[in-house]
């Protein structure tokens, strides 16, 4: 066991969201993130999935824990959509680089994320099924295209977390998260929470709900994947 | 596209052009039925005037009906007998599929049917279920272990029940040539059979049992000929593509609906017609994910003929607009089940009804803001708990479902609620001294623990026994109409005004909404009933 120290409590809750079009393996990848598993065939969300997941940055004794929130992907279920962003802190826009299709629809996510989502919502845009090179339709220099133009369009302040995965190898799929982990407001999240200021539910621009932080024992860092 | 694709061309189709009929000649037949058939929140019906009883009388009057005009001319509905003419000698085993329909002859029969030990003995070595499911599914923690043992119980309560029927069949003049035949006719509505029912239909019985007392007969004789006509025209329409990437992800754990060796099972081709005939018959709803489902059940138990028009008795009276392209009734049905709780299991309601930021929501909000439980429940209505539950209980629950309508669905929804909150893990994570960061496993339990409710007999017990369950097979469907319409008004209020205002309704607007009448009395419940039964 490590040394138990006051920086070992270190804690951090964040609500992450998964949006895009159906079949492009938004489960998949939070199977494989969550359970370290893959399944060819994975039956069609309906409505909504909740899991959870922690990871710990050892280099700042950090614990996230990740509330996710798997959505189903067909438009019409954007009427639901509301209800999953609302206090997210982050948004995996998920897109299948076999499908052009797919990366508009994910841009219209993004589009969406930005003018409805919380302020300072981090988002990443995440091209999934990379096993399937041969196939590929969306080559990464347009990602970077498009990714630029939001980012000159947004002043810089607010950019864009890109990244190809496959739920099938797990190839990529841990670095999302690390990224996103890295890019959450963590400090900010525990500073406030240290401060006492957890009760109430107030929430903080940059979308961060300071109730969701809370300190907890150091064993929750146990159930680390990294 | 050819003109036979228009829907709205259905009663002129060529093959009936010879054949005039006037909506008024349908009146007679059919106009009971119809009254019936009404489950719509926006219904003509009057509120007042409906309860189980009238439903159960009316379809009383209609069995009559049938069974005379079946004995006196051999044909089955006055209104269009020259097209469903009975060519068989037996007046049980009614072909009522018509030879035009050719591949109903086909059909592979995918339920085991649990009528001897062999076969049952063949299901406990199985990987699979009766069914042809895995019996090891990844979706939850049963092990196929923990199946068998299950099962040996429930295969001799299944062969208890099919003893059963066979009796009730025979006390009501409706013999079978033997055990092993599946009987297409079944006897009216009454007590006794409803009291049989929620006991289990004979599996191998399920596909003809529901679709006969849904009432899937009368709506295959009005539209004789038509799914044939729309599923070898209409292969291809707008959403092709979108059934299409759900069609392997439709019960990947069935070993009917997995492709082997590159060939495409019957099934997924059965199921592709049928969503894709659907979608263009009803273009107000089109292809909506979880119909994948839906239909994919029904076409274990039923041809693809009547699973078509099983989906449109579903969203046309049953769970009108839940599958539409707004989700409307989605919306609609959860403000319902909310109100259910909050006056059901107001105990609950301290727990489920919170908002995002965890404080609970105020009564004249619930609708325009639902709480995001309701994120949780919103699958019970989109996939009829196929998927929510193990597959014997939905199909238990389905039984009902057919013989009773919609007010099923919100019995069973509460009796979720009520069992999940009186488990250990529902306890300690709604205990006061857990956090609100908690709310997301607790929405975690409610999905994964109804997954473990392996005995059918156990939640049904819950929701319907006199003594010792919940009670709340006192749900009426006059309570849900009523609330349902209630609902549905409020909304459109709701939304009317952001739309024209594009603002935010105000506080003194909401409260406005209530009429600040007896909140009981505006939504429909009776709560005096229920009072006496829940503790």
């Amino acid at each position: 066991m490590a040394e138990v120290s006051p920086t070992t409590n270190r804690f951090a809750q964040f609500k992450l969201v998964l949006l895009g079009e159906s079949a492009v393996g938004k489960s998949s990848i939070v199977h494989r993130f969550v359970k370290n598993t893959f399944d060819d065939l994975r039956e069609s969300t309906i409505g909504a999935a909740f899991l959870t997941q922690t990871i710990t940055f050892p280099e700042t004794n950090t614990t996230i824990k990740f509330e996710i929130w798997d959505t189903a992907g067909q438009e019409r279920y954007k009427s639901l959509a509301p209800m999953y962003y609302r206090n997210a802190n982050a948004a995996l826009c998920v897109y299948d680089i076999t499908s052009r299709s797919s990366f508009n629809k994910a841009q219209d996510w993004i589009k969406e994320l930005k003018r409805q989502a919380p302020e300072g919502i981090v988002i990443a845009l995440v091209g999934n099924k990379s096993d399937l090179a041969e196939d590929r339709q969306v080559e990464a220099d347009e990602v970077e295209e498009y990714i630029q133009q939001q980012t000159s369009e947004e002043d810089g302040n607010s950019r864009i977390i890109t990244s190809e995965c496959s739920a099938k190898s797990g190839e990529g799929v841990l670095e999302i998260f690390n990224s996103i982990g890295r890019a959450l407001p963590v400090e900010e999240v525990i500073n406030a929470s240290s401060r006492g200021r957890s009760a109430g539910g107030a929430r903080q621009q940059g979308g961060i709900d300071l109730a969701r932080a809370r300190r907890q024992q150091a064993a929750a860092a146990n159930s680390s994947c990294c | 596209m050819s003109q036979f694709l228009d829907p709205t061309l259905e009663v002129s189709t060529p093959k009936q052009s010879g054949h005039k009929r006037t909506e008024s000649s349908y009146s007679t037949s059919y106009s009971v039925l119809d009254i019936y058939e009404t489950e719509s929140p926006i219904s003509a019906r009057s509120p007042t005037t409906t309860n189980n009883e009238l439903g159960d009388e009316i379809m009383r009057g209609l069995d009559e009906l049938e069974f005379k005009d079946l004995s006196n001319d051999n044909t089955l509905f006055a209104s269009n007998g020259s097209e469903t003419e009975i060519n068989s000698n037996s007046n049980l085993n009614l072909n009522l599929n018509l030879n035009s329909n050719s591949y109903i002859e086909e059909r592979i029969e995918y339920i085991t049917p649990i009528n001897n030990i062999t076969n049952i003995k063949t299901i406990l070595s199985s990987p699979y279920d009766m069914y042809g499911f895995k019996k090891k599914s990844n979706l939850s923690s049963i092990t196929p272990e923990h199946y068998n043992q299950w099962f040996e119980q429930y295969s001799q309560y299944l062969l208890e029940r099919k003893q059963k029927w066979l009796s009730l069949m025979r006390t009501n003049g409706l013999n079978l040539p033997n055990d092993s035949t599946i009987p297409t006719r079944f006897p009216p509505k009454s007590a006794k059979v409803k009291k049989l029912i929620r006991k289990g239909i004979p599996p191998e019985w399920r596909g003809n049992a529901w679709f006969y007392y849904a009432g899937g007969y009368e709506k295959l004789s009005k539209h004789n000929g038509l799914y044939k006509e729309i599923a070898t025209n209409g292969v291809k329409n707008k959403d092709s593509d979108v059934i299409e990437r759900d069609l392997d992800r439709t019960f990947p754990d069935n070993k009917y609906f997995k492709s082997n060796d590159n060939n495409e099972p019957k099934m997924i081709q059965s199921l592709r017609r049928v969503l894709t005939a659907f979608a263009h018959y009803k273009p107000q709803i089109g292809y909506c994910q979880s119909l994948n489902f839906l239909a994919g059940l029904l076409l274990l138990f039923m041809n693809e003929e009547r699973s078509f028009w099983m989906l449109v008795i579903l969203t046309e009276r049953i769970i009108p607009n839940v599958h539409s392209h707004n989700l409307e009734g989605v919306h609609t049905d959860q403000g319902v089940l909310m109100l259910c709780i909050k006056e059901y299991i107001n105990q609950l309601w301290p727990i489920l009804g919170k908002s995002f930021d965890g404080q609970l929501i105020a009564e004249d909000k619930i609708l325009s803001n639902l709480p995001p439980i309701a994120l949780v429940t919103s699958p019970w209505f989109m996939s009829l708990f196929v998927g929510v539950l193990p597959i014997e209980s939905t199909l238990r629950i389905w039984d009902i479902l057919w013989y009773q309508g919609s007010k099923t669905i919100f019995r069973i929804g509460l009796t979720l609620f009520k069992m999940s909150s009186e488990t250990n893990e529902f306890q300690e994570l709604t205990s006061t001294n857990s956090s609100q960061n908690d709310q997301v496993e607790l929405y975690q339990f409610m999905q994964s623990y109804p997954k473990s409710l392996l005995d059918p007999n156990e939640v049904l017990g819950n929701c319907f026994k006199k003594i010792g369950g919940y009670g709340y097979g006192s749900l009426s469907q006059a309570e849900i109409d009523t609330c349902r319409e209630f609902v549905s008004k409020q909304r459109e209020k709701l939304n009317n005004k952001k739309k024209n205002t594009s603002i935010a309704v105000t506080d003194e607007e909401r409260q406005t909404l209530l009429l600040g009448q007896d909140v009981h009395d505006v939504y429909g419940f009776h709560r005096s009933i229920m009072i006496l039964q829940i503790k």
